[in-house]
């Protein structure tokens, strides 16, 4: 594959690829324990030693950010891998054997895509209770029916194709042609899907987390973050910044990533929205 | 001269008049959090209730900015027969919103409703130690009591006069005798209180109507009242009020609240049955320290009693374990033979943020203090129902006080009390408070109250934290609010808009 | 064709089913005794007053009866008392439906009027350095969390205007300039992410059909320019974007919690949010199944039109 002109790509890669390292690696390079409390030395603005400041308890805003990354991350791709396994299987279960199994699959989706996308949400966290781990949950079963509607259609293509025909007639079992035929040809839609909903996924737990039911403190969530410090803003504007900024950043990141794949991977593909 | 002065007083009073007719066509608009989920001054008692029903109903006394009983829909009142009878004079020509004048049938109604098991009072327990009720005529009753209950005068603010047949569902609508009427609530978007015409004290209420705006939003609270949106914010949270302080147009007041901000521990929960381990979580906390964090220093240290209820409350200075001792807490720990760190799971309520903010400073303490506390930030409903199932092994939350200490003491922690989740008891301290129910001399209540408070501050089922300083926000054109430590907004009745 | 409309229709009400079970189910799901939340958390209350009022609202009987009585009010139009107010959960809706609804339609409508030539002149300069900053900056209006925004344009306005209404809600009727300038602040927060959206499918659309071979053949004719990208690229590119359009007024209903949250607007997203605070069963049930079902039913409208338009689609079930 020649190497893509794209400078989009490329600046959407960088950025990813920095904020995923710098989530991995936040309990090495952040300076402070993100849950440590400096009363005497709150509200402090950006200087040495708190080089973004401290929020309303004197923790240190830098190390909040990067381990916010960590867990914000932790759950836009744990909820996308999740709904990419579930959604995305029964997206070509339904493709492949099509009439009642297609039907019962599609329809069930529907009743899932159907709920607004924070309403889901709200709906699954309050029989789950409030829990960093029942976030990720629910934002997965939120995007389970958008990947099962989307890998379908192509998947329904490739199932009718030379290809795959010749497969069955050499006697591959069902789940052999699934696996080594069908999903291989769908990953450039997986992987511009994938990228763009974690970019999604990362808006909808600032979301919860704003309205009260995300990430739960005091676990360093950006979202939480922001939501937190809103309502210090004139006093102490540095949390929102920075945490703001992340999520921003974040969010942008991959979404700029999916953009700039589509158009790289699939023209077809652009449009699609 | 002394006909002069009474012309100059009666055209001081027709000008007031003639001003009182021009504001009476104004509204308030009062910015407020949360949406009152039921109206019933009998069954609700949540801040977001009182903070509309203070206004609607009243009872035979009512409290004052200094806290002091005075009276309200009775004029006087005698106490006999060793503090066990206690007769009412009605103030005359009480009129309900809906134009029935009050007399002693309702007054004696409203008081066997709320003690009626079948009503479902929390107010119950303040009254159960009335016996009877009389109503010799029209315009005075006679409570006998079972024993004599010294705090009942200032407890029967909080008993709404009703009347006797109120012919409404009390939970969606009202008639009470207050200066104002709702006329009109949309659920989570606001309720209109509107003058009550034929008000008992002439003059009042000087404003036509009340607004009250639900505005969840503390941010848009704010910028509502800075740009002149709303004129009234009754409570306010320190850090906003911090903000708001010295915003052109915008006034803020303060007083010492009696809410406070508490841990409450499980007492069937092993080791917390043990009174060293509960003693160790006294002594890993370091209250100034919240009052910094959380209060933005406006508040201060509590112990059982609020620092606002100046004659009671015994000064923290008195309790040992109000001195932090992170290492002190440790060997408490290692002495009741638990194995460090104990694991603590602690209950938050999520709808509170200063029970919310408190409850992260605790918990970075009392890991510093060997224990390993995990927060676990419930629902409101969910918290709900944990506590009163005594489902938890310590929780966080905010509480409100009264003003009388035997109202909050002897329902928390006298052994079957009805807000004893703690499942706490301590024959000792039963004793002391029975006795300081039923004595009427302050000094000997005094005596036996500051038992109780050192009985209950180090080694009591609940670790009091902070007593936080109360604000109320409002546009500099609003005359004659005072902000309450009771968080009442009774004062508006006299407020105006200039 | 007819085949095909008729398998939609039983389509869709079998998903209507299905969201009707799945919203009765859910409340349902929720741990904390609504009973037990109604009668207060300091109340002495008796287990009998609790199987009192369970049994007024007919919890104590078993779930399938309580669903089937449920939804047969519904068929009948009846959508139950809510339990606070006593008033008729419809009722209740219709109260709050206005609000939510005046936000979509203008949200929608302002994203809807500028996406259309901020797209078409992004497909026009396509390629040079503007397309990218210009994309670069849509691609962070749709990543910008809708609390966040409009928290900004709070404080914006509160630092340039501090007199601008900013927040709460009054009528139409009683304050016509009051009500447009409370709504404006809501109106930007929620609608810009979706200018930024749908601008961008009007871009790859118009990109689409500038390619197409009509398209050429009209500017080999010598068709001047301005025509070709009006009359010929726009009306076909404007077929995804009617779709897209339909897709996002249903996420709107999810961005309108957070914004009436945010700007304490008295709309349908505030009633659902307190309803689940306060366990109102009726009223969730309600409310959850009316989105969903106009949701459900856009997108069949929606499904129906792309037949008739475009056979194309015709194959797959």
């Amino acid at each position: 594959m020649r190497l893509p002109r794209s400078p989009l790509l490329w600046i959407g890669l960088v950025l990813v690829l920095v904020q995923v390292g710098v989530a991995v690696a936040a309990p090495w390079i952040a300076p402070y324990d993100p849950l440590q409390q400096t009363i005497l030395a709150r509200m402090r603005p950006p200087g040495a030693p708190y080089w973004f400041g401290t929020d309303n308890f004197g923790r240190d805003v830098l190390s909040r950010v990067l381990h916010g990354y960590r867990s914000s991350l932790a759950v836009s791709a744990a909820s996308v891998m999740g709904a990419l396994l579930v959604g995305g299987s029964l997206g070509v279960i339904a493709a492949y054997y099509r009439g009642w199994t297609d039907r019962i699959v599609m329809r069930v989706m529907d009743v899932l895509f159907a709920f607004p996308i924070i309403l889901l949400a709200i709906g699954i966290i309050a029989v789950l209770g409030p829990r960093t781990g029942t976030t990720a949950v629910a934002i997965g079963i939120v995007y389970v029916p958008i990947f099962a509607r989307l890998l379908r259609g192509p998947a329904l293509v490739l199932a009718e194709s030379e290809f795959v025909q010749a497969a069955k007639v050499l006697g591959v079992s069902d789940v052999g042609i699934m696996l080594g035929h069908i999903v291989p040809n769908l990953a450039s839609v997986i992987l511009v899907q994938a990228s763009l909903s974690l970019s999604t996924a990362i808006l909808v737990e600032a979301s919860l987390s704003f309205l009260g039911i995300g990430t739960q403190p005091p676990t360093p969530s950006l979202g939480l973050m922001l939501a937190e410090s809103r309502a210090f803003l004139l006093i102490s504007p540095w949390p929102s910044v920075f945490s703001g900024a992340a999520i921003l950043l974040a969010a942008f990141g991959f979404n700029l990533l999916g953009d700039a794949l589509r158009d790289t991977l699939d023209p077809r593909l652009r449009g699609r929205d | 001269m002394f006909l002069r002065s009474l012309r100059t007083a009666a055209a001081a009073a027709s000008l007031a008049v003639l001003l009182m007719g021009s504001a009476s066509a104004q509204t308030l608009e009062i910015a407020t959090d949360a949406s009152p989920s039921g109206l019933d001054p009998h069954l609700a008692t949540a801040f977001a209730t009182i903070l509309i029903n203070g206004n609607i109903y009243e009872g035979l006394t009512a409290i004052d900015t200094d806290l002091r009983t005075v009276p309200a829909l009775a004029t006087e009142w005698t106490v006999t027969d060793e503090g066990k009878t206690y007769t009412f004079k009605l103030r005359p020509n009480v009129a309900f919103h809906n134009g029935k004048v009050m007399t002693s049938a309702d007054v004696a109604a409203s008081v066997r409703r709320v003690v009626n098991p079948q009503t479902g009072s929390p107010l119950a327990s303040r009254f159960v130690v009335i016996d009877t009720v009389e109503t010799p005529d029209a315009g005075t009753v006679v409570l006998r009591l079972k024993e004599p209950a010294a705090p009942l005068l200032s407890q029967l603010a909080s008993l709404a006069v009703l009347p006797a047949e109120p012919g409404v569902d009390l939970g969606r609508q009202t008639v009470g005798t207050g200066p104002f009427r709702l006329t009109q609530w949309v659920p989570d978007t606001f309720l209109m209180l509107e003058k009550h015409a034929a008000y008992w004290e002439a003059g009042l209420p000087k404003l036509g109507a009340l607004k009250f705006n639900i505005v969840p939003d503390a941010t848009a609270r704010q910028v509502g009242l800075a740009g002149g949106t709303y004129h009234l914010i009754p409570v306010v949270e320190p850090a906003i009020a911090q903000t708001l302080q010295g915003r052109p147009g915008v006034q803020v007041q303060n007083t010492q609240d009696l809410a406070y901000t508490l841990i409450g521990i499980n007492t069937t929960k092993p080791p917390f049955d043990n009174p060293a381990v509960r003693e160790a979580i006294n002594t890993a906390v370091d209250r100034s320290q919240i009052v910094q964090a959380v209060l933005f220093g406006r508040g201060e240290p509590g112990g059982p009693l609020s620092p606002g209820l100046k004659d009671w409350a015994v000064p923290t200075s008195e309790f040992p374990c109000y001195r932090p001792d992170a290492a002190k807490a440790r060997q408490l720990l290692q002495g009741a033979g638990v194995t460090l760190p104990l694991k603590v799971t602690m209950n938050v309520i999520g709808s509170l943020p200063l029970a919310v903010e408190s409850s992260q400073v605790v918990q970075a303490q009392m890991n510093q203090a060997g224990f390993e506390v995990t927060l676990n930030v419930q629902e409101q409903g969910r918290f709900i129902q944990d506590w009163r199932a005594s489902n938890f092994e310590v929780f966080a939350s905010l509480n409100g006080g009264g003003v009388d200490p035997d109202d909050y003491l002897y329902r928390t922690f006298r052994t079957g009390g009805s807000t004893n989740v703690f499942k706490y008891s301590d024959p000792q301290l039963d004793a002391l408070l029975d006795r300081a129910r039923s004595t009427a001399d302050m000094g000997q209540r005094q005596a036996l109250y500051r038992q109780a408070q050192q009985a209950l501050a180090c080694r009591g089922p609940i670790a009091h934290l902070t007593y936080s300083t109360l604000f109320a926000a409002h546009r500099q054109n609003v005359e004659g609010f005072t902000v309450m430590p009771t968080r009442s907004t009774r004062s508006l009745r006299s407020a105006s808009l200039r | 064709m007819l085949r095909l409309i008729l398998d939609r229709a039983v389509d869709l009400l079998v998903v209507l089913f299905g969201v009707s079970v799945v919203a009765f189910l859910m409340i349902r799901l929720i741990p904390g005794d609504a009973v037990q939340i109604m009668l207060g958390a300091n109340a002495a209350v008796t287990e009998e007053a609790m199987a009192a009022l369970r049994a007024r609202l007919g919890l104590d009987q078993p779930m399938i009866v309580q669903y089937l009585s449920w939804i047969g009010g519904v068929l009948r139009g009846d959508l139950g008392t809510s339990i606070w107010t006593g008033k008729p959960v419809l009722e209740e809706i219709l109260d709050r439906i206005g609000v939510t609804a005046e936000l979509l339609v203008l949200s929608l409508g302002f994203a809807v009027i500028l996406a259309v030539p901020a797209g078409s002149l992004m497909a026009y300069v396509r390629g040079g350095a503007a397309d990218q900053i210009v994309r670069v900056i849509t691609i962070a209006g749709v990543t910008m969390p809708g609390f966040w925004l409009g928290t900004l344009l709070i404080y914006g306005f509160y630092a340039w205007a501090p007199a601008w209404p900013a927040v709460g809600w009054v009528p139409i009727g009683q304050d016509p300039a009051g009500h447009f300038q409370r709504m404006l602040l809501p109106t930007l927060a929620l609608g810009l992410p979706i200018l930024a959206s749908l601008s961008r499918i009007v871009r790859s659309a118009m990109l689409d059909a500038l390619g197409q071979d009509y398209v050429r053949t009209a500017r080999a004719k010598g068709v001047p320019e301005r025509t070709v990208v009006l009359r010929h690229a726009l009306r076909n590119a404007l077929i995804p974007f009617v779709t897209a359009v339909g897709i996002t007024a249903g996420y709107l209903f999810g961005g309108t919690i957070v914004v009436e949250q945010v700007f304490a607007l008295p709309g349908l997203g505030r009633l659902v949010i307190g309803a689940i605070a306060e366990r109102n069963y009726p009223l969730i049930q309600a409310t959850i199944l009316l989105v969903t079902t106009g949701f459900v039913v856009i997108n069949f409208v929606v499904d129906l039109l792309y037949l008739v338009i475009d056979p194309r689609t015709r194959g797959g079930g």
